[in-house]
C-alpha cells in the first residue's frame, strides 16, 4: 500500500485538489462567491486587453482611414456617440410619455432626474463558459463605482462588478449572478429578472398575472441601481402551471450581447 | 511543456481569449481556446500536466469571470487529466478523429455546467443552451483544438514549447 501510494503520489494529490475545489464550490453555493485575487486577475487580463484592444483598433483605424477618411472616420464616431446619447434620451422620453399619459392627473408626480453617462468601449468578453461578463475601458479613473448602471441605446446591459482605475468589469443581465427589478410596460406587473445564461427568467410572477409573449419589460427603479423606465427585455415565453403558484416567465434581452461595442455606464 | 510556456498561458489566456478570439465569433458563438489548450496540453504532456495546466487556467477563468470559484477548474482539471490519460496512448494524433473527443470533452463540460446552474439556481433553460451554445461551441472549439494541435506538433513549435523528454517521446 506505501508503495502504491508513493508511485501515484501525483495522481493522489490531484484527486485531493478535485476534492477541495468541490468543496470550495459548495461552500460558495453556501454563504456566496468568494471574490479572492478579482482585483490583481482583473489588473492583469485588463492591462492586456487594453493592449491587445488597442493593437485591434489601430489596425482598423489605419484601414479605415486609407483612402483619405480621416475626418470622416473622426466625425462618424463623433456623430455615433451622438446618436447613442439621443436614443437614449427619446427612449426615456417615450416612457415619460407613457407615464404622464397615465398619471397626467397627478400633479405631484415626481420628474425623472437627466442622467449623466460615461461613453465607454468593450475590450473583452467573458472568457467562461458559466458567466456572463463583459470588460471595458474606464474605470475609477473616470468616475465609475461598483453597481452603476450600464445601458445602450437600445435597453439595459447590466451594471458594474469590479473596478479598477483604467478598467471595470460589467456582469450582463444574461448572468446567472444578475438580478434585476422590473415591470411589464403594459400593465406595470413586478417581477425580479434572473439571468440565464442565453436568455432571462422574470420571477416571482404571480400564476394570475397578465403576462404576454412580446410584453416589453423596463426597469422598475426598485432596485436602486437602475433609473426607472429602461427597456430591459422582451417577454418570449409564458408557461404556467396549475400546480405552481409562479408563472415561468421566458425574456430575451433587448441588447444583443454579441454585438455589444460600446455603452454608457450611468453616473447619477 | 517548459515554465515560461505556462506562465505566458496563464498571464495570457483570458486577455487572448476575451479580445482576440472575440471577433472570431460567429452568431455569438466563440471557440474556447482555453479549453482547446488544455486538451492539446493533456494530449502533449501527459496527464499529470494536463491535470494542473485545468486546474491553474480554469481558476484563473474562475477568479476573472463572475464565476463560483472553482466551477471551471474542477471540469477543466478532470479534462486535462483524461486527455493526458487518453494521450498518445489510445489516441492517434494524426487522425481528425481527435477533434471528435475535444467535442465530446466541451459538451460534457457544457452539460455539467448546466446542471451545476439547474441545481443552483433554478431553472435553466436546458434545450436552448444545448442547442444554441454548448452545442456549436463544441464544434467551433474541436475544429480549433484540432488546428492548435497541428500547429504544436511541428517541430520548431514543439522544441520551443516542450521539455526534451517530450520531445523526445513525440
Amino acid at each position: 500500500m506505501p508503495g502504491f501510494a508513493s508511485q501515484n503520489r501525483k495522481y493522489i494529490f490531484i484527486i485531493f485538489i478535485f476534492v477541495v475545489l468541490f468543496w470550495l464550490l459548495t461552500v460558495q453555493v453556501k454563504n456566496g462567491r468568494f471574490l479572492f485575487l478579482e482585483r490583481p486577475v482583473l489588473a492583469v487580463s485588463g492591462f492586456f486587453e487594453r493592449i491587445i484592444t488597442g493593437s485591434l483598433n489601430a489596425v482598423d483605424a489605419v484601414s479605415s482611414w486609407y483612402g483619405f477618411l480621416v475626418h470622416t472616420d473622426r466625425e462618424n464616431h463623433r456623430l455615433k456617440e451622438e446618436v447613442e446619447h439621443l436614443r437614449l434620451d427619446n427612449s426615456l422620453l417615450n416612457e415619460l410619455l407613457l407615464e404622464n399619459e397615465r398619471l397626467r392627473a397627478s400633479l405631484d408626480f415626481r420628474k425623472l432626474q437627466p442622467l449623466s453617462a460615461i461613453t465607454v468601449q468593450v475590450i473583452g468578453k467573458d472568457t467562461s463558459p458559466a458567466s456572463s461578463t463583459v470588460t471595458i475601458n474606464k474605470g475609477s479613473d473616470s468616475g465609475i463605482r461598483k453597481d452603476m448602471a450600464v445601458i445602450t441605446s437600445t435597453g439595459v446591459v447590466g451594471k458594474i462588478q469590479a473596478v479598477l482605475p483604467e478598467t471595470s468589469k460589467v456582469l450582463l443581465l444574461t448572468d446567472p449572478g444578475s438580478t434585476l427589478a422590473v415591470r411589464v410596460q403594459r400593465n406595470r406587473e413586478e417581477g425580479l429578472l434572473e439571468g440565464k445564461l442565453v436568455n432571462c427568467a422574470l420571477k416571482y410572477v404571480s400564476y394570475y398575472a397578465d403576462i404576454q409573449e412580446g410584453d416589453l419589460l423596463v426597469t422598475s427603479g426598485l432596485d436602486g441601481i437602475y433609473p426607472k423606465g429602461l427597456a430591459v427585455a422582451t417577454v418570449v415565453k409564458v408557461t404556467k402551471r396549475e400546480a405552481n403558484a409562479f408563472q415561468t416567465v421566458v425574456a430575451e434581452p433587448s441588447v444583443r450581447f454579441s454585438r455589444l461595442e460600446e455603452a454608457l455606464v450611468l453616473t447619477k | 511543456m517548459k515554465p515560461f510556456v505556462y506562465l505566458a498561458v496563464l498571464l495570457l489566456i483570458i486577455p487572448v481569449q476575451a479580445s482576440l478570439v472575440a471577433p472570431l465569433s460567429l452568431g455569438g458563438i466563440r471557440p474556447d481556446l482555453a479549453l482547446a489548450l488544455i486538451f492539446v496540453i493533456g494530449l502533449i504532456a501527459g496527464p499529470v500536466e494536463g491535470a494542473f495546466a485545468g486546474i491553474a487556467i480554469g481558476l484563473i477563468q474562475d477568479i476573472g469571470s463572475a464565476n463560483l470559484l472553482g466551477l471551471t477548474s474542477l471540469s477543466r482539471g478532470i479534462i486535462g487529466l483524461v486527455a493526458g490519460l487518453f494521450g498518445r496512448r489510445v489516441l492517434d494524433l494524426e487522425s481528425p478523429t481527435i477533434l471528435l473527443f475535444l467535442v465530446v470533452f466541451s459538451m460534457a463540460e457544457g452539460i455539467y455546467i448546466s446542471f451545476f446552474l439547474q441545481t443552483t439556481s433554478g431553472a435553466v433553460p436546458f434545450l436552448s443552451l444545448i442547442a444554441g451554445r454548448i452545442v456549436p461551441q463544441a464544434l467551433y472549439t474541436g475544429l480549433v483544438g484540432f488546428l492548435m494541435l497541428h500547429l504544436v506538433k511541428r517541430k520548431k513549435v514543439l522544441t520551443m514549447l516542450t521539455r526534451r523528454d517530450i520531445q523526445k517521446e513525440l
